[in-house]
C-alpha cells in the first residue's frame, strides 16, 4: 500500500511539474473560457432588448399614453427621435426597428377605428425580428392594461414562476462554461500527460519498473484532477468576487464536490484517450472534440428544457448534464434538489472513465 | 545564394508540398481538423433550431370558439411549441423539465369574453433564465392582442402593422450557418498553418530551413501555401454542407468564393505567426480551439454587432472574424451588416491579410535572430 501511494505521488508530482513548466498550455486552457465569460457579460445588457427608434407623430393624449406604455414596458432599448433620424438609424443598423405612432393615432382611437402602429423591421435575422414581433404587442397590451376597467382587453395573465427568482443569461452561461473549462482542462492535462509518455518513449521506463499500472493511472488521474479542480475553484472564486454567481453557506461545499467530480471524470477520460491514442496531437484534437460535444449536448449554449424530447433524451446520457444541474441548484437556488442523483451519475461516470483508463494503460503497456 | 524567380518558386512549392505530406501523414488529426467545423455547425444548429420555440403545455379548461381562437393565436405567435394536456400531465411535464410553460385557459373563458368580463389566464413558467423566460412573457401578450384583433377587431383597435425591410425572413440556421463558415475557416486555417510552423520549431527542422540558401520569404510563403491548400478541404466540406444540405445558397457566388479565399489567407497568416511565436504545437492547438467559441460569440455571429452593447462593438471590430462575417453574410444573403459597405469591409480584410503576412515575415526573421 505504501509503495502504491509512493508511486502515485511520484507520478503525480512529476506530471504537475511538467504541466507547470508549460505556461503557454496553462494560459491556453484558462484564457478561452474566461474570455467567453467576459464576452457574455459584456453583451448581456443587449440580450432580449433590441435597439428601437420610437417616432411619435401624434400630439394627442393617446399618443402620449402609448409612448409611456412603450417606455414602461422596458422591452426595448429606446431612442425617441424624429422620422428622418429614425430612417438614418435603421439604414445604418443603429436600430432593429422603427415604431411609429401615426399622426392621427388619438383621433382614430377615439373614433374606434383601426389604429395601426407602424413597425418597420430590419428582418435580416429571425431572432431579432421575432423579439420585435413579441415586444410591440407586449407594449400594446400594457397600454390597454393601464386603462384599468375601461380597457377592452379583459384577458389578464397571472404568472407563476417555478423558481424563486430569474437568472440573467450571462449568469446562466457561467456554469456550463465552468464545466467546459473543467472538461477541457481535465481531458487535456490527463490526455497529454499520458500520451507524452508514449511519444517521448518514457513509457519504457514504466514498463521496466516495478510500478503497477493502477498506481501509474492513479498518479496521472490525480494530476489531471488537481489541475482541473484548482482551475475550476479559482474561476468559481473569481465569478463569486465579481458577483456573477455567489454560492451561499453549505452550497459552496455542494458546488466544490460537483467541481471535483467533473474534474475527476474529465481527467479519467483524458488518461483513457491519451493511453488509447498514444499521440499528443491526436489526443488533443479528440479531447477538444469530445469536450465540445459534451458541452453542447449537456445544454452548454441553450436551455435543455427548451429542446425537443429526443435531444433531452441524449442529454440524459451526458454526465455533464448532471454536473451543470447540480451546480445550478446549489448556486442559483441554494437547493440540493436531486443532488444524490447527480452525484451518483457523476461518480459512476468518473469510475467508468477510471476503469477505461486502467484498461487502456494496461493494454498500452502490454503492447 | 541562389536567386531568381524559378528558384524561389521551387522553394515555395517544395515547402508547401512537404507540409501537405506531413499534414496528411496524421490521418486521424487531419480528418478531425476537417470535420471539427462541421461538428460545431451541426451541434449549434440543433440547439438553435430547437431552442427557438418554447415547449408549452396548454390546459384547455374548455373548448369553446374563443378558447380555440386563443389557442390558435398562441400557435401563431412564433414562440411556442404547443401541446394540449390535462392539468396533471402539464404539472408532471414542467416538473420533469420537459416543458417550460403551462398556459391554463379557464373553464369560463368563452362566457367571460362574451360578457365582456375579466378573465384570467394562468401562465406557469420554468423561469430558468431571463432570455428564454422573457420570450414567453412577451409571447403571451402577443397572443392576447392577436386574439382580440381577430375576435373583436372593432374593440381592440391598436395593433402593430409590420413592414419588413427584406422580402423574406432569414431563419436562424441560414444566418448562423454563414457565421459558422467563418469560424470553420478560422479554425481550419489556424490549425494547419499554426501546426505547420510549430512542428518545424519543435522538431528543430527550422534550423535546416534557416541555414539553407532559401529566402525567409519563400520559406514562409511555401508553408502558408501548404496550409492554404490543406485548409481548402475543410472549406469545401463546410460549403457543401451549408449549400447542399442546409440549402443556404449564396446570392453572390463570385464574391462568396473570393471572400472565402481572402478570409482563409488572413487566418493562414495568423496561424503562421502563432506557430512561429509559440513554437510548440500543444498551445497552438489549445488556443486555436479555445479561442473559436469566444470569438464566435463576440463577432456578431447571431446578428449585427450594432445591436449589441458598445463594449462588444468596440472589441469585435479589433478582430478580422467580424469583417469576415459581414462580407460573407453579404455574399450569401445580400445583407449589409455595417455602414462600411462591401468595398470598405473587403479593404479592411485585405489590409489584415497584408499586415499579417508582413508580420509573419517579421516574426520569422526575429525568431531567426533569437534562435
Amino acid at each position: 500500500m505504501f509503495n502504491f501511494l509512493r508511486i502515485t505521488w511520484a507520478i503525480f508530482y512529476k506530471d504537475i511539474r511538467v504541466w507547470l513548466r508549460q505556461p503557454a498550455n496553462v494560459a491556453a486552457t484558462v484564457i478561452p473560457p474566461l474570455a467567453f465569460l467576459f464576452i457574455q457579460a459584456l453583451g448581456a445588457a443587449a440580450v432580449g432588448r433590441s435597439p428601437v427608434a420610437l417616432v411619435n407623430l401624434d400630439s394627442g393624449p393617446q399618443g402620449a399614453k402609448i409612448v409611456a406604455a412603450i417606455r414602461q414596458a422596458d422591452v426595448f432599448r429606446l431612442q425617441e427621435t424624429d422620422a428622418v433620424h429614425a430612417q438614418t438609424l435603421l439604414k445604418d443598423l443603429g436600430v432593429v426597428a422603427i415604431v411609429t405612432i401615426p399622426a392621427d393615432f388619438s383621433q382614430r382611437y377615439l373614433e374606434r377605428l383601426q389604429t395601426p402602429i407602424d413597425v418597420t423591421v430590419n428582418n435580416l435575422n429571425l431572432d431579432f425580428t421575432n423579439d420585435i414581433r413579441r415586444a410591440v404587442p407586449d407594449a400594446i397590451t400594457q397600454y390597454y392594461l393601464a386603462q384599468g376597467s375601461a380597457s377592452p382587453i379583459k384577458i389578464t395573465v397571472r404568472e407563476q414562476d417555478l423558481r424563486v427568482h430569474d437568472i440573467q443569461l450571462f449568469q446562466y452561461t457561467v456554469l456550463p462554461t465552468i464545466a467546459l473549462l473543467l472538461m477541457i482542462s481535465g481531458i487535456i492535462s490527463g490526455g497529454l500527460a499520458t500520451a507524452l509518455e508514449w511519444e517521448r518513449y518514457t513509457v519504457k521506463e514504466f514498463l521496466v519498473s516495478p510500478a503497477s499500472s493502477a498506481a501509474i493511472i492513479a498518479g496521472k488521474v490525480l494530476a489531471g484532477f488537481v489541475i482541473s479542480f484548482v482551475l475550476g475553484t479559482l474561476v468559481l472564486g473569481l465569478v463569486d468576487i465579481i458577483g456573477w454567481v455567489q454560492p451561499v453557506g453549505i452550497y459552496w461545499l455542494n458546488t466544490l464536490l460537483i467541481v471535483a467530480l467533473i474534474s475527476l471524470f474529465g481527467s479519467g477520460l483524458g488518461v483513457a484517450i491519451g493511453a488509447l491514442l498514444k499521440k499528443v496531437i491526436t489526443t488533443i484534437a479528440i479531447s477538444i472534440n469530445a469536450a465540445l460535444y459534451l458541452f453542447f449536448l449537456s445544454g452548454g449554449i441553450g436551455v435543455l428544457a427548451f429542446e425537443p424530447n429526443w435531444l433531452q433524451a441524449i442529454a440524459a446520457f451526458i454526465p455533464l448534464t448532471y454536473g451543470i444541474h447540480a451546480m445550478q441548484m446549489a448556486l442559483f437556488y441554494s437547493s440540493a434538489d436531486l443532488l444524490g442523483r447527480d452525484i451518483l451519475v457523476l461518480g459512476l461516470s468518473a469510475l467508468a472513465t477510471l476503469l477505461l483508463g486502467t484498461f487502456a494503460v494496461r493494454r498500452g503497456l502490454a503492447g | 545564394m541562389k536567386t531568381g524567380f524559378l528558384y524561389e518558386f521551387g522553394v515555395i512549392w517544395t515547402c508547401a508540398k512537404k507540409d501537405i505530406k506531413v499534414a496528411l501523414t496524421d490521418r486521424i488529426f487531419t480528418i478531425l481538423g476537417l470535420f471539427l467545423p462541421m461538428n460545431v455547425l451541426i451541434l449549434m444548429s440543433l440547439f438553435v433550431l430547437a431552442g427557438s420555440y418554447a415547449p408549452t403545455a396548454v390546459v384547455m379548461g374548455e373548448n369553446g370558439a374563443y378558447a380555440q381562437l386563443f389557442y390558435n393565436a398562441m400557435s401563431q405567435a412564433h414562440s411556442f411549441r404547443l401541446q394540449q394536456t390535462s392539468p396533471a400531465q402539464a404539472q408532471a411535464l414542467i416538473n420533469a423539465g420537459k416543458i417550460v410553460a403551462v398556459v391554463t385557459i379557464p373553464p369560463d373563458f368563452d362566457q367571460q369574453i362574451r360578457n365582456d368580463q375579466p378573465v384570467q389566464v394562468d401562465v406557469e413558467i420554468n423561469n430558468l433564465n431571463t432570455d428564454f423566460t422573457n420570450d414567453i412573457r412577451r409571447a403571451v401578450p402577443l397572443s392576447i392582442t392577436s386574439f382580440y384583433a381577430k375576435a373583436f377587431p372593432n374593440l381592440v383597435t391598436v395593433v402593430p402593422s409590420e413592414h419588413d425591410l427584406y422580402l423574406h425572413d432569414t431563419d436562424y440556421i441560414p444566418y448562423l450557418g454563414v457565421s459558422i463558415l467563418v469560424i470553420a475557416l478560422m479554425v481550419g486555417a489556424l490549425l494547419q498553418s499554426g501546426l505547420g510552423s510549430a512542428r518545424e520549431w519543435e522538431g528543430e527542422t527550422m534550423k535546416e530551413l534557416l541555414l539553407s540558401p532559401a529566402s525567409r520569404w519563400s520559406i514562409m510563403l511555401g508553408k502558408m501555401l501548404g496550409a492554404f491548400l490543406v485548409s481548402l478541404g475543410s472549406v469545401a466540406i463546410v460549403l457543401i454542407v451549408l449549400i447542399l444540405l442546409l440549402g443556404v445558397a449564396p446570392v453572390h457566388w463570385a464574391a462568396m468564393f473570393g471572400l472565402t479565399l481572402l478570409t482563409l489567407i488572413i487566418f493562414i497568416a495568423a496561424g503562421t505567426i502563432l506557430g512561429t511565436l509559440l513554437k510548440r504545437h500543444q498551445p497552438v492547438l489549445a488556443l486555436t480551439f479555445g479561442t473559436s467559441i469566444p470569438l464566435f460569440f463576440l463577432s456578431g455571429a447571431f446578428g449585427p454587432i450594432s445591436f449589441s452593447t458598445p463594449a462588444v462593438q468596440v472589441l469585435a471590430q479589433i478582430f478580422p472574424v467580424y469583417y469576415a462575417i459581414v462580407v460573407l453574410q453579404y455574399a450569401f444573403h445580400n445583407f449589409a451588416l455595417n455602414t462600411y459597405g462591401i468595398t470598405g469591409n473587403t479593404l479592411v480584410l485585405g489590409g489584415y491579410a497584408i499586415a499579417l503576412v508582413v508580420l509573419a515575415a517579421i516574426v520569422l526573421r526575429r525568431s531567426t535572430i533569437a534562435h
